[in-house]
Formats: C-alpha cells, sequence, structure tokens
C-alpha cells in the first residue's frame, strides 16, 4: 500500500526527516511514537504533499504510484487521508458543503454519480451520530468554534465519508478526554475491514490501548530507530525516550 | 496638453442643441489641460495608454451580435464602436417609457435632454468633458410620472476597431415612475470608449440600476454613471467591474431632496495585468438620506485595483445615515490595491461609518480542503467566493443574477494564484 524509502525531507531549509523507511500493508495499523521534534507531523505533511515541505531524497510509493509527484488533492483522491492535529477552522465554509464537495471529488474519481444534496445530507447524518456530535455541526463553519476534541471527532467524521485507503491520524488522540477518546477510536476501529491501513501517530501510547497497532515504530531525529509489536509502545509508556539518548531526555523534560 | 486631448479640442465642433454644453466643457477641458501627473484624481491610474493616442471616432459600424442575458426579456440598444446601430423608432417601447436618439428634431425632446445633458454629472470628470464635446450618439429615455415599467433597457457598448467611442445616455424618470437600465460595456481590441450615463430620478421615482464595465485586454474605458435623486426617490444600483489596461468608473450620487435611498453594491474580479478604477462619490445636501455603499473586489496577479469613496455629507444633511465598505482579496503579492474612504461630514446629527480591508488567501485553509480532494480551483472559489456572493445573491432582477453568478465564479476560478 505504502512503501517509504530512504526519505529525506526538509522545512524552510532544515532537515527534519532523515532517512525514513516504512512499508504499510493493506488492513495495518502502523503506530508511530516518538518524543517532541522527532518529525511526526512533518511524516504526515510530507506524505499529503503540503507546500514548503520539501523532500531532497528518497521515494515513496502508494498503491503503485509515485506519491511525491501528485498535487496533495490528487494524493486525498487517491485515498490518503490525514486527520490534522490542529483541524483548521474555515468560517464561511459550511461544514456540509466542504464534507459533500469532498466526497463527491472522490467519486468522481472512482467514477460515481455525484450524491446529490439529499443523499449526502442521509450519510453525513449517519456519520455525525457516530462521532457524537450534534447534527447543527453539519450547518455550521468548517470547525468554527469546535473544542478541541469536536475538532478530532470531526476529523473522523470525515473519515468516515470520505472511505480513504490509508489513514494517516496526526495525534488526534491529543487534548481529549477519556469519553472522547474512546469515541475517537471506536470511529477508527469502524472503519478498520481487513484492506484499509492506518498511521496512528502518536505521543502517548494511551491511545494504542484502544487502537491496536500491528506494529510500534519510534520515530527520533527524522528515521525509524525502534520497531516492534505493541509492546513496544508499553516499554516507551514505562520507561520513556530514555533508551534514545540523553538529548531526548531533556527533550522530554 | 497630451496629443489626444489636443485632437480632441480640435475636432469638437457641433453645432447642435446641446452647443453651448459642448462649449462650456470644451473651454473647461481647454482651461485645465491634460491631468498632471500627482494630479489626486489619476494618481494611481496613469493615463499614458491615451496620452499619445490618436483622436478618432468610427463614421459608420456595422451591427454585431450582442449576448444575450439568458432569460432577461429587455429592450437592447447598441453602440458599436460609438455608432448607435439600433433603430430607435422601430422598437416596441412599453407604454408609459420612450426612447429617442439624442439627434432628434422634436424641441420638447430636446429641452427635455438638455435639462439632463452635462446638469446631473459633475464637471470635474475630464473625460466626462470629452464626452460632453464630441458625443454625437445617445440615447434618452423618458419614463412618465407613475409609470411602472417592468421591461429593462439594456443599453450595450461593444468596440472592434482601433477607435474612439464617445456615448451617451440620459435618462428621466418622472413622479412615482420606475424602471430599470442596464448598461453593459465590452470588448478587448485596441480602443477608447468614453460611456457616460446621467439619471435624474424625480420624487418618488425607483430606479434599478445596473452597470458591467466588462471590457478588457486592449480595450480602454473611461465611463462614468451619475445620479440625481429628488424626495424619496429610491435607487438600487449593482456595478460589475473587469479591468483592462485602463479602465476608470466614476459614479456620482446626489442626494438633493429629502428621505432619498442608494444603495449601491460594485464587485470587480481583475485578471493578470488588469487595471480598474472605482471612483464613487455620494452627496448628501439634503437631510435625512440614506446611502448604502458596498465594494468587494479581487485582485489577480500583477493586477491593479484603484478605490476611491467619498461621501460627503453637507451642514443641512442632517439624520444621515451612511455607509461605506470596501473589500479586497489580493491573489498575488505582486497584485496592487489602492484603497480610500473618505468620510467629509458638516452636519452634526448623522450616522456615518465606513471602512476598507483587504486579504490574502488563507493557505493553510486551502491546504486543508485540498487534503480532502478539493481541487484547488474549486476551494479557492469556496473559500474566497463567499463575499462576493453575498453581493451577487443582493442582486434584484433574477435573470440577471443568474447570468451573472456563474460568469462571475468562472472569471475568478481562471485566475492564477501566484
Amino acid at each position: 500500500m505504502l512503501s517509504i524509502k530512504n526519505l529525506h525531507a526538509s522545512v524552510e531549509e532544515k532537515n527534519i526527516i532523515k532517512g525514513l523507511n516504512l512499508d504499510v500493508k493493506p488492513g495495518e495499523v502502523h503506530a508511530i511514537m516518538g518524543p517532541n521534534g522527532a518529525g511526526k507531523s512533518t511524516l504526515g505533511y510530507v506524505l499529503s504533499g503540503r507546500d514548503g515541505y520539501e523532500v531532497s531524497e528518497g521515494e515513496a510509493t502508494f498503491n503503485g504510484k509515485d506519491l511525491l509527484e501528485l498535487e496533495v488533492e490528487e494524493r486525498a483522491r487517491e485515498g490518503l487521508f490525514l486527520a490534522f492535529q490542529y483541524p483548521v477552522e474555515i468560517p464561511g465554509v459550511s461544514n456540509m458543503e466542504f464534507m459533500k464537495e469532498s466526497v463527491n471529488a472522490m467519486r468522481e474519481q472512482r467514477g460515481e454519480e455525484p450524491l446529490t444534496a439529499a443523499e449526502f445530507l442521509k450519510k453525513a447524518k449517519e456519520a455525525c451520530k457516530q462521532v457524537q456530535l450534534p447534527l447543527d455541526f453539519l450547518k455550521r463553519g468548517v470547525n468554527e468554534g469546535f473544542s478541541g476534541g469536536e475538532k478530532k471527532r470531526n476529523e473522523i467524521m470525515q473519515m468516515i465519508l470520505l472511505e480513504p485507503k490509508l489513514c494517516i491520524l496526526d495525534e488526534s488522540d491529543s487534548g481529549l478526554d477519556v469519553d472522547a477518546l474512546q469515541v475517537v477510536a471506536d470511529g477508527v476501529n469502524s472503519q478498520r475491514d481487513g484492506e484499509r491501513s492506518f498511521i496512528v501517530v502518536t505521543h502517548y501510547q494511551r491511545l494504542l490501548d484502544y487502537i491496536k497497532p500491528d506494529f510500534v515504530h519510534i520515530l527520533a531525529d527524522g528515521k525509524i530507530v525502534k520497531s516492534g509489536d505493541a509492546s513496544l509502545a508499553l516499554e516507551v509508556e514505562k520507561s520513556g525516550y530514555a533508551f534514545l539518548g540523553k538529548a531526548y531526555e531533556e527533550a522530554e523534560a | 496638453m497630451s496629443q489626444w486631448l489636443e485632437q480632441v479640442i480640435d475636432a469638437a465642433q457641433i453645432s447642435d442643441y446641446l452647443a453651448p454644453v459642448r462649449q462650456q466643457a470644451l473651454e473647461k477641458l481647454k482651461a485645465d489641460g491634460w491631468p498632471a501627473r500627482r494630479n489626486e484624481s489619476w494618481r494611481f491610474t496613469p493615463l499614458t495608454p491615451v496620452e499619445k493616442r490618436e483622436a478618432k471616432q468610427a463614421v459608420q459600424a456595422d451591427s454585431l451580435p450582442v449576448p444575450a442575458i439568458d432569460n432577461l426579456n429587455a429592450i437592447d440598444l447598441v453602440f458599436v464602436d460609438g455608432v448607435l446601430v439600433t433603430q430607435v423608432n422601430t422598437l416596441d417601447v412599453p407604454a408609459g417609457m420612450s426612447i429617442t436618439s439624442l439627434n432628434n428634431d422634436d424641441a420638447a425632446t430636446q429641452q427635455a435632454i438638455s435639462s439632463v445633458y452635462g446638469q446631473v454629472k459633475p464637471t470635474r470628470h475630464m473625460f466626462g468633458l470629452v464626452n460632453d464635446a464630441l458625443c454625437q450618439h445617445g440615447i434618452f429615455i423618458n419614463v412618465e410620472a407613475g409609470a411602472k415599467v417592468d421591461t429593462p433597457v439594456r443599453i450595450v457598448n461593444m468596440s472592434s476597431q482601433n477607435v474612439d467611442a464617445h456615448t451617451r445616455v440620459v435618462v428621466k424618470v418622472a413622479e412615482g415612475a420606475s424602471a430599470t437600465v442596464i448598461e453593459q460595456g465590452f470588448g478587448d481590441t485596441e480602443s477608447l470608449t468614453t460611456a457616460f450615463a446621467e439619471y435624474d430620478l424625480a420624487d418618488d421615482a425607483h430606479l434599478e440600476h445596473y452597470r458591467f464595465a466588462m471590457f478588457t485586454g486592449k480595450a480602454k474605458q473611461l465611463g462614468g454613471s451619475h445620479f440625481k435623486l429628488h424626495n424619496r426617490t429610491t435607487l438600487n444600483s449593482t456595478m460589475v467591474g473587469y479591468g483592462s489596461e485602463l479602465s476608470r468608473l466614476d459614479v456620482d450620487i446626489h442626494h438633493a431632496g429629502e428621505f432619498a435611498d442608494a444603495k449601491m453594491n460594485a464587485i470587480y474580479l481583475l485578471a493578470e495585468g488588469e487595471l480598474f478604477d472605482l471612483h464613487s462619490t455620494i452627496e448628501h445636501a439634503m437631510p435625512n438620506g440614506t446611502t448604502e455603499e458596498n465594494a468587494r473586489g479581487i485582485v489577480g496577479d500583477k493586477a491593479r485595483a484603484v478605490f476611491n469613496g467619498r461621501i460627503h455629507i453637507h451642514r443641512d444633511a442632517q439624520k444621515t445615515l451612511a455607509e461605506l465598505n470596501n473589500r479586497n482579496l489580493l491573489l498575488s503579492r505582486r497584485g496592487v490595491i489602492n484603497t480610500k474612504p473618505e468620510l467629509e461630514i458638516y452636519a452634526d446629527d448623522v450616522k456615518c461609518a465606513h471602512g476598507a480591508t483587504v486579504a490574502e488567501i488563507e493557505e493553510e485553509s486551502l491546504y486543508y480542503m485540498l487534503t480532502r480532494g478539493i481541487s484547488r480551483s474549486k476551494a479557492l472559489v469556496m473559500l474566497n467566493f463567499g463575499f462576493i456572493q453575498e453581493l451577487i445573491n443582493d442582486v434584484p432582477n433574477t435573470a440577471v443574477r443568474e447570468w451573472l453568478a456563474p460568469i462571475l465564479s468562472e472569471r475568478f476560478a481562471q485566475m492564477e494564484v501566484k
């Protein structure tokens, strides 16, 4: 599904990703953990194609296509979904209009007819209920005035509606209380179907109690320095990132 | 002095019933001369494309097909290269309205025209004076007292060859009457059009007005729409400006009676390298008048928008309510907006507000939408067209609104963000 080889990327001429390798197969859940500043969020931005994130070396293929050659919207239409750590507020564009437009962009990609307003409304209402957001959130501006937890749930709602092939969840657990965390995790788990893959980027092990990863990777200084199964996350939880060396202990402090 | 203005002054020898006004205009043109570079009225709008031009008018012109406004059942009057190509006397005009050429032999009609021609439009507009002196093709629309004319009159200016076109529209709407007038101009070839319109709106009259200044490319347009409002007159005006090598629109709304109500919405969408300049002046000379003016524009790469909005509230104009707002979106760092709202208030019991803003593309919002698979052009329209769409939604005529919405969003979608 996704194959990243020796990826190097920089932001404002500062190297952040320094030789990252990662293989994600259909249906797998990969957790990426790591200290602050390791490049966790940068990875999501680079894969989604954000402006200003320059790839200097390496490759990334997604379903056989050269991901790095595609525009941001083309990557999304190929089935790459990024759930933002800090979802953007867009006053003036309703959540409904926003999601209908994106769902129909995906449908067009698959050669399907666009949904009518009524058809879309039905789907949106179901998704809205699933992530336990009040229905009037559909009418409000995108993320406008939403609390942190509501924004995260809105991201999961979009994920459910867009039916992507690969979901990158960028710290979808940050700032959530236990109940909200459960809603987000349930939303994600409902989308696990043996085909859809997930990259769960998180600082804490907590989310992984709810979303069971197949693999856990530790990202430090722009590379994956250790990989293992779910037990690696528990190890990190217990003893922190101390094993990475002194510099990271300080970063954590 | 410019070569063009000298030739204009030499050419202006028309001895008809409008000669006194023409002569006055000519005298003022001679006295004022070509505007100096620092002239406040032209400070951000260089007249170089006209300065060394050859002043030459078309003797005749062929009728050209006029693009329709779908579902709009209007009376069309067409000028091509400044020549009126519509046979005015064969038009089917609704009861209570008459449409005549400025060239007519009827003394009463001539007198009616003379009461408006050069009387509503202030004399400070240089190209208005040129139009006063040189205009040979124009039309007069008269709406009788109490007549409610639903059928819009559409006046189209088209340019097809490299000549100067000077056209004039004179409109009188009598007591309690109502009318709809659409002024539309387009063309992109090398040309110069001065299209001026004067509206004398009597007590309780209502005018729905549109001006679509859609000349582009090398077509230079220097025009104006000027309104005189009396007691309880209502004016609802919508203007749309595209830019060209040189595009300037002057608007004057004169509250000469009490309780008049003027609403003006202006939209400008400037593609790469275009210039559009909107100067509006609202004179509140009498008490209890209301003005609401919204000018909103999007400025593309290397394009320049100039907005000057003046509201002048005279000493006697107590209880005036006036609002002026200008909002802009820049699509590129190389685009330029010069905006200047001016309030000049001499009465002490008035409510006035003005404001101007310039915004840029929200990169983060755009990125967010792209990650959801929405195309760049669609995302830009969704993010940035809302404030223009609001003014489109405000267009009172359904057919005009439905015609305008797609052509403007299409024009915007084709403008590149750099």
